[in-house]
């Protein structure tokens, strides 16, 4: 008798353990799955702001306002005012492929800060091109994308809760900023946990 | 029998505590003329959450051409019941081949709702060749 109600509990209890062990697996990047952190920006934070940032930009039609579309994209500085180290391609990329898909604009990767090309190869191809055909190839860009992250952290007991700004900037050619954002994102918890 | 009774009110005001705690009905105003039209469009729903469903309730759908000629969508949602709701949501966009273009704009996105309130959603058409979207909601609570 007893063993009839032990042997089922047992294997209840197995299962249950099972249930809670976390094998290696697959999640879907930016899904409900993905671990969520109070004190430190996860992908999903990335590609949110990223998302509703490119989602903005395209609605304020600021790209379309160039002679010859699409707009000529420069990267500019993306400053980290977080307490933690990030690469900030993890923002700027996702905004870069985005625009480039849309059609409104392309980024150029041989007029970078302080005359450093992201493609340097590019750049002596460029250059070459132009020395060769004496013809000025370059096409200056007609906009300058820069912006800032910021960490805004509160305590309460043992809820903390971290605010992430993102910032971003378009400059146009005359120095002019013609469309900004600001992105929010806040989290709360006593632990990291998965999913939104 | 007395702290039966201590036992009864406490209980009593712990509840009405959580009840008003988790119930955050949202009052509005706004212009009863209204001056813009919004171009709804007839809709086609999936209900497969019946719960979230009530919580997050699909009002209407209405679209709009951007000047530089991208579709953009806006959803309108109201919770039916009393309590704060926490949800996700992403849009779909498709081409003119019913072909699923994806983008950092298809996103999934945390959301919340009060009590109540009525809320919009919105994106935008990722290219200019996107001509069909889908909205999917996803509990989260």
């Amino acid at each position: 008798m007893k063993t009839k109600i032990l042997v089922p509990l047992a294997a209840v209890g197995v299962a249950l353990l099972a249930g809670c062990a976390t094998d290696a697996h697959y999640v879907q990047t930016g899904g409900r799955e993905n671990v969520v952190t109070v004190s430190g920006i996860n992908i999903q934070d990335y590609i949110q702001a990223a998302s509703a940032s490119v989602t903005k930009l395209l609605a304020a039609g600021a790209l379309d306002r160039v002679q010859n579309p699409p707009a000529v994209l420069a990267m500019s500085r993306i400053i980290n005012n977080t307490g933690q180290q990030i690469d900030t391609d993890l923002l700027t990329k996702k905004i870069r492929v985005a625009l480039l898909q849309s059609g409104k604009a392309v980024t150029t990767t041989t007029f970078g800060l302080g005359g450093q090309a992201e493609d340097p190869l590019a750049k002596g191809i460029q250059q070459e091109q132009e020395f060769t055909s004496d013809q000025k190839t370059t096409r200056t860009p007609d906009f300058s994308l820069s912006g800032k992250i910021i960490e805004t952290v509160a305590r309460a007991g043992d809820t903390r809760q971290s605010t992430y700004s993102f910032q971003l900037s378009l400059t146009d050619k005359q120095g002019l900023a013609v469309w900004e954002d600001e992105e929010e994102i806040t989290k709360q918890g006593s632990r990291a946990s998965v999913g939104f | 029998m007395k702290n039966m009774k201590h036992l009864v009110v406490c209980a009593a005001g712990a509840l009405a505590l959580a009840v008003t705690g988790c119930g955050t009905p949202v009052n509005s105003v706004e212009n009863a003329q209204k001056e813009g039209q919004r171009n709804m469009v007839a809709d086609q729903r999936v209900i497969s959450d019946p719960g979230l469903n009530r919580h997050v309730n699909i009002v209407g759908v209405n679209t709009a051409m951007t000047p530089g000629g991208l579709l953009s969508v806006q959803v309108e949602l109201q919770n039916n019941s009393r309590s704060q709701h926490r949800f996700n949501y992403q849009f779909e966009w498709f081409d003119a081949n019913g072909m699923q273009v994806s983008s950092i704009i298809s996103a999934v996105t945390p959301a919340q709702i009060e009590g109540k309130e009525s809320k919009f959603v919105s994106s935008i058409a990722p290219t200019p060749g996107c001509k069909d979207f889908r909205l999917k909601l996803i509990d989260a609570d």
